[in-house]
């Protein structure tokens, strides 16, 4: 294969793997809007909330994996209940400006707690996986990249079938759609909510260890990560499963793409801004996204 | 006090104070800012700056997203714009500061403009998502077009002369601040008796019902922006002369995320909120900071543990205020006050 | 309910300002100085460290007398890497704390101030290492607490060229930097001087500072094939390219600035770590020099647990040579006077901390020596003393 070519595939590769972390993060999103139409401004946050928890578990309480990794996702849960029950229960019903704040709030909140309890070093994250790439031909894989892929895409298909076929799915997808009707049919919809807030941690916590054995360190940077979960779900749509891995996917690829061909000439940085401008693009064209739900709205 | 409605001119009706002691009180209130300076120490008049700069831009946040419903997080993309704008033209083009910051303040209208065209076709969150778009964007443009605004390195800039005084301390930028921060108060508080500004709320209650009673939402949602982001382009410039260097830092996401818990803990749709957040916003930082150096001296660690806090500070404030009193200081200040007026009674 | 909740508040924040407000006049005695210090941003691991050393060193002092009798004390704000936070700080050090001198931090921050400092007559020792701070004609007051970054990248320069023994053709390098004003301090007169001296500069990358992962630049890198890279970033991204680029099958050496390579590396990029260069600015952790006793013994006693790591060294440093001039500068020190105390010090010795530093007032450069260290079995090893000439062509560059 020519050096161009494999150049590119080493992009491809690279962006795909990236972005089924991006998806991951952003199934944590979908998933809260979905389920309550709540948006939540601080998927970073909880992305480090994760990264934290596990590194404190497994290196600084030295726990054993089997037992660190399912704590670090216990603690999740519980920080979903709060989140769900302390700040956003009082919120239902207010305009979508003050939810949007409310979630900035946390998220600061959350952050400052990190910072006080463990400081704001770079932690070495354990090696969760080996590190030695395998080759695919030319292309070297690492294996990192390729479990944190089948993780999301594992996750990804048990969400969908979850929301399709199981009976908690339904009433979620019931509860999205309208609030009242669900109730009167005996759905639970504070408990749904709470469901949907705490299946966003673990997801997002899954993404912060997957993150931070890809990095191999933890620090508040993981955050800035939680960002490029906008343009993702706006490509793939604000309450679609599927969407969220297309999505995922499509930007990791484009930035990465945008990385090695664009860089060198506007010197650097267009990376990070390519998603948004293919966000903008994408919102001209079709304002709810490219599989997302097309809003009725009543006068 | 008054007691019922009972006008009998137009002019009566168009009058902003009804009884004498609202003017009384906004002119010594005036007379008493313009005294400021003599007595307050630089530090404090530092903080009044930053008060006045953020007034101008969290009223021109307010007129967005608290009057219009337009939701913004582009806001800090907007202030970058005016502040390097002024600072270019200040400096660059060598125009004096009264040219400069009209300039500036246009020229991010112009730029508002455009990022209020995604408007017309999006609501809501996608509007949202998509001014975080445009700050991104707006960031980048700003950090790698270096030939004109220096890049990372950060843009200085020349003070404003009035008549051949350089205006380059604390106590002489305030007289400028609050030159500025008058009118755009009085401003923004006229311009809801006006039509412009009735269609601007009906355009955030109900914007399909008010397009049937024909209010053009195309000309107002982007008049809304365009207002919005002058008074956004004002204070950039003014920010630029206060501290005198522009850097891309000044301008991230968390400053727009400062200005929106401005009006939100000050109240939207409210000019008084607006300014009650700002003072709160402002001040909050130097609260901590104050009983972070005094807890210093007795227990040196808390200054590690303090410099979180703000954080967590921050975060529940901005909790707290939207659980309990989502309409903000503006209201409590209602409260307050017909508390004071009604009393012995209830209501 | 809400209305104990509300009335708290009001009262929380009152208790909080007059708290604030009740700081009892300072002690006459005490000299001010200003302390700029990172906990929450970008540079916060580094920061730690740095504010202990500054807080211990100046415990230390207070308890051996002072200088010329008089305490010290430090007037610190923390100010998370966000140089408008470090400009109105600066503006209440020297306004309403009147401080005599001040420890800064960061780049972006140090270069903002450059012309405030100058016309206050405020001398300023740095934790950047900016080329641009180095020449006292343009900024007479700047001291950079260490040797520059201009004269680091002019070492490894030198470095690559000295080691290069096929003569078919010229050596490639790289630089690989952040995107602001620390990143790009040196990158200018890199540029030159490998001109000069022959060295090919084929690749220049930009690592953002939301550095996601650096996959597409080192990949652009590759397609170059650089044998040497120079690294000038934050000290979060270098584990970062190092285990990206040995993911990516890269050949390139690297060599780290004296910021982005620590005792810390080796154990952040294990297996990625072997085989790269550093040049070190301060001694490591543990390293058999005259202060490190006195260091080691003061860190136990007061954070035994936490990290041992070089910026701690750093804050020691800064700090003593402060004192050193304030005390140099007589018993009644102006900021001019501590100036030039500062450039009258002469292979001062720093314990054992760094080479010995001079600082003259023709040249704000305090050494051109460093080492240069190697990574090998997961240390840092020493390889050997390096130096470049102080040719004053490079100075404020």
């Amino acid at each position: 294969m020519t050096e161009q070519v494999v150049f590119l595939l080493q992009l491809i590769i690279a962006g795909v793997a990236v972005g089924a972390v991006y998806s991951l993060m952003a199934l944590g999103f979908v998933l809260i809007y979905k389920a309550s139409t709540v948006v939540n401004f601080g998927p970073g946050e909880l992305v480090l909330f994760g990264a934290y928890v596990a590194w404190a578990t497994i290196l600084s309480m030295k726990l054993p994996l089997t037992v660190a990794l399912p704590l670090t996702l216990v603690v999740a849960i519980l920080l979903g209940l709060v989140i769900e029950r302390g700040v956003l229960r009082p919120l239902i019903g207010e305009p979508i400006i003050s939810v949007i704040m409310v979630t900035f709030g946390f998220a600061s909140v959350v952050r400052g707690v990190l910072n006080m309890s463990w400081g704001s070093d770079t932690r070495p994250f354990p090696a969760l996986f080996a590190n030695e790439p395998f080759r695919l031909g030319p292309i070297p894989i690492s294996p990192v990249h390729l479990w944190s892929f089948v993780t999301v895409m594992l996750l990804l298909f048990a969400f969908s079938l979850f929301f399709k076929f199981s009976l908690l799915g339904t009433a979620m997808r019931a509860t999205a759609d309208n609030q009242q009707v669900a109730q009167s049919l005996g759905v639970s919809v504070k408990g749904i909510f709470a469901l949907s807030w705490c299946i966003a941690t673990v997801v997002s916590a899954l993404g912060g260890i997957i993150l931070g054995s890809v990095r191999g360190g933890v620090d508040f940077s993981l955050a800035d990560y939680g960002l490029k979960v906008f343009p993702v779900v706006i490509l793939g749509g604000l309450d679609s499963v599927a969407g969220v891995l297309v999505g995922g996917v499509l930007i990791g690829v484009l930035e990465n793409l945008s990385g090695g061909y664009l860089d060198p000439i506007f010197g650097g940085g267009v990376k990070e801004v390519a998603p948004f401008v293919v966000l903008v693009l994408i919102l001209m064209i079709r304002p709810y996204g490219l599989f997302g739900r097309v809003d009725v709205e009543r006068v | 006090m008054q007691c019922g409605d009972f006008r009998v001119s137009y002019a009566a009706d168009e009058r902003i104070f009804e009884t004498r002691l609202p003017v009384i009180g906004v002119v010594g209130l005036l007379a008493v800012l313009a005294c400021v300076p003599y007595f307050a120490g630089t530090y404090w008049l530092d903080v009044l700056n930053r008060i006045g700069i953020a007034i101008i831009g969290a009223i021109g946040l307010n007129i967005l997203i608290g009057f219009t419903g337009q939701i913004s997080i582009g806001h800090a993309a907007f202030l970058a714009v005016g502040a390097y704008g002024t600072a270019i033209l200040g400096t660059k083009a060598g125009l004096p500061f009264w040219l400069a910051i009209p300039l500036a303040a246009v020229l991010t209208s112009l730029f508002g403009l455009v990022f209020g065209v995604p408007s017309l076709r999006l609501k809501g969150l996608y509007l949202a998502i998509a001014t975080l778009a445009a700050h991104f964007i707006t960031t980048y443009g700003v950090i790698h077009w270096e030939s004109m605004t220096n890049g990372v390195l950060g843009f200085n800039v020349t003070p404003p002369k009035v008549f051949g005084l350089a205006i380059d301390s604390d106590e002489r930028v305030f007289y400028l601040i609050y030159a500025l921060v008058v009118p755009a108060v009085f401003f923004a508080k006229n311009l809801f008796r006006t039509r412009v500004g009735r269609a601007f709320i009906a355009v955030r209650d109900r914007d399909v019902a008010a397009s049937v009673i024909g209010v053009s939402l195309y000309r107002y949602k982007l008049l809304a922006f365009v207002i919005s982001s002058f008074y956004a382009g004002v204070a950039g410039g003014l920010m630029a002369y206060h501290s005198r260097i522009v850097f891309p830092d000044a301008f991230s996401l968390l400053v727009a995320i400062d200005y929106l818990a401005m009006i939100i803990i000050g109240g939207l749709g409210s000019i008084l909120g607006s300014i009650y957040g700002a003072v709160f916003m402002t001040l909050l930082p130097e609260v901590l900071k104050l009983s972070a150096t005094s807890l210093t001296g007795v227990y040196p660690n808390a200054f590690g543990l303090i410099a979180s806090a703000r954080d967590i500070v921050f975060g529940l404030a901005i909790i707290f205020f939207l659980m309990y009193e989502p309409a903000g200081l503006a209201r409590i200040w209602e409260r307050l006050r017909s508390y004071w007026k009604l009393w012995p009674y209830a209501y | 309910m809400r209305r104990v909740l509300f009335s708290l508040v009001p009262i929380v924040t009152l208790s909080m300002l007059t708290l604030g407000l009740c700081v009892g006049p300072a002690d006459a005695q005490t000299i001010k100085i200003g302390n700029l210090v990172d906990l929450t941003g970008p540079t916060s691991d580094q920061g730690k460290d740095i504010a202990q050393g500054r807080n211990d060193a100046t415990q230390y002092i207070n308890e051996k007398g002072g200088v010329n009798g008089r305490k010290l004390e430090l007037v610190s704000v923390e100010y998370g890497f966000q140089p408008p936070r470090a400009v109105a700080a600066y503006k209440k050090f020297v306004q309403d704390d009147k401080v005599l001198l001040v420890l800064g931090y960061g780049t972006p921050d140090t270069e903002a101030l450059r012309p405030f400092i100058t016309k206050d007559k405020v001398p300023y020792i740095s934790g950047s290492y900016s080329g641009h701070l180095t020449d006292p004609k343009q900024t007479p007051y700047n001291f950079p607490g260490g040797i520059d970054y201009t004269s680091q990248i002019r070492i490894f320069l030198n470095w690559v060229k000295e080691g290069w023994k096929d003569t078919s053709r010229k050596p490639k390098v790289a630089f690989i930097f952040a995107d602001n004003a620390y990143g790009r301090a040196p990158i200018e007169s890199g540029r030159a001087y490998a001109k000069e001296i022959g060295v090919d500069l084929v690749d220049e990358e930009v690592i953002p500072t939301t550095l996601t992962d650096a996959t597409s630049q080192l990949l652009t890198m590759k397609t170059k094939d650089p044998d040497f890279a120079y690294v000038n970033t934050n000290t979060q991204w270098v584990p970062v390219v190092l285990k990206d680029s040995l993911k990516l099958g890269l050949r390139t050496k690297y060599v780290i600035n004296n910021y982005g390579i620590d005792e810390r590396t080796p154990g952040l990029a294990r297996e990625a770590a072997e085989g790269v260069y550093g040049i070190q600015d301060v001694a490591y952790w543990g390293e058999n020099v005259p202060g490190m006793k006195t260091l080691m013994e003061w860190h136990q006693k007061h954070h035994p647990n936490d990290t041992h790591a070089s910026p701690y060294m750093r804050g020691w440093l800064w700090t003593l040579m402060a004192a050193e001039a304030i005390k140099r500068a007589g018993p009644n020190p102006t900021g001019e006077g501590v100036k030039n105390a500062l450039e009258s010090l002469r292979e001062w010795d720093t314990w054992g901390i760094t080479p010995p530093f001079t600082y003259t007032n023709e040249d704000h450069r305090p050494t051109n020596r460093a080492r240069f260290v190697l990574i090998k079995d997961g240390k840092v090893t020493f390889v050997r003393e390096v130096s470049v000439e102080r040719d004053m062509k490079w100075i404020g560059k």
